[in-house]
């Protein structure tokens, strides 16, 4: 099973991919609270997206397990998980410790 | 007033028709980096203009404002065939990048202008090409619901090189069941916790 360590560098990894498709001035510099999307967040909803791919495909490549991160639960959190790296973290790690 | 000189109203965006006082806006940000999976477009704010001026009443090309009135952007309907019901949606540039982070305004203008062709021209499908490299918006059709249905090799010359266009379509049960919900809810993701 996907540890935090590993579900956050999951995150991160996607956050560095986006930064591939970013023109040198706007590179992100990933860390555990960066912001996500929502007030003063960094990304727009195409590159919010991107990350939300790579993270889905990503966890269940490493777990074997389907982690859906648009549905109607995720969008029912307290703390919305596309708030930062941190939410999104904790999120993934809250779905992954339910049984499949 | 006909539709496509209606605007378009969202949360946190609106799609306003395109207008010729629009073409040095649109010019600049066609003009720009991230404009380089479009076709090539007009050499000069005044080209621009006729081509903006030249735009058929069958199409329906908006300018994507925040709600507070800045223009931050561009998408288009075109193609439209009422006879086989679908259309395409295209020419999508959001020009100033800055201005959208935290925003979803590039998923509220979708969805606001796949609600026009789905919901109020009725068509059943909408399709197009995306460039092969474009990794971004081929990731964002296809988590929106869209479906790649085929590979055009080497059919744009785009960024100084020949690369693949990808096919890609959605049908309107798809757009209710998919594509709707996953729009809502990154709509809901910007709302203020």
């Amino acid at each position: 099973m996907l540890d935090r360590a590993a579900v956050q560098e999951i995150v991160l990894h996607a956050l560095e991919t986006l930064n591939d498709e970013r023109a040198p001035e706007d590179q992100l510099v990933p860390g555990p609270q960066t912001r996500l999307f929502g007030a003063d967040a960094e990304l727009d909803s195409l590159a919010l997206v991107s990350v939300i791919v790579d993270v889905e495909e990503a966890v269940s490549k490493a777990s074997g397990r389907t982690v859906p991160l648009t549905d109607d639960r995720a969008m029912s959190q307290e703390v919305s998980p596309f708030s930062d790296v941190d939410a999104l973290t904790s999120y993934v790690v809250k779905l992954l410790s339910e049984p499949a | 007033m006909t539709a496509a000189d209606r605007v378009l109203s969202g949360e946190f965006v609106n799609l306003r028709p395109l207008e010729v006082a629009d073409a040095e806006l649109t010019f600049h940000w066609r003009s720009t980096e991230r404009a380089r999976f479009l076709n090539a477009g007009a050499r000069t704010v005044e080209h621009q203009a006729d081509w903006i001026a030249g735009r058929p009443e069958s199409e329906y090309n908006y300018v994507i404002e925040l709600v507070d009135g800045r223009p931050v952007g561009m998408l288009s309907l075109t193609g439209i065939d009422r006879v086989h019901g679908h259309a395409e949606p295209g020419r999508f540039l959001i020009g100033e990048e800055a201005a959208v982070q935290g925003i979803p305004a590039a998923v509220e203008a979708t969805k606001l202008l796949y609600g026009l062709a789905f919901d109020d021209i009725g068509l059943v499908r909408v399709c197009g090409l995306a460039a092969a490299e474009n990794t971004l918006v081929v990731k964002w059709q296809k988590f929106m619901g869209m479906r790649e249905e085929g590979r055009l090799r080497n059919h744009f010359f785009l960024d100084g090189r020949l690369q693949d266009a990808i096919y890609l379509g959605l049908l309107v049960d798809e757009y209710r069941t998919t594509t709707l919900p996953r729009m809502n809810a990154l709509i809901g993701a910007a709302r203020s916790r």
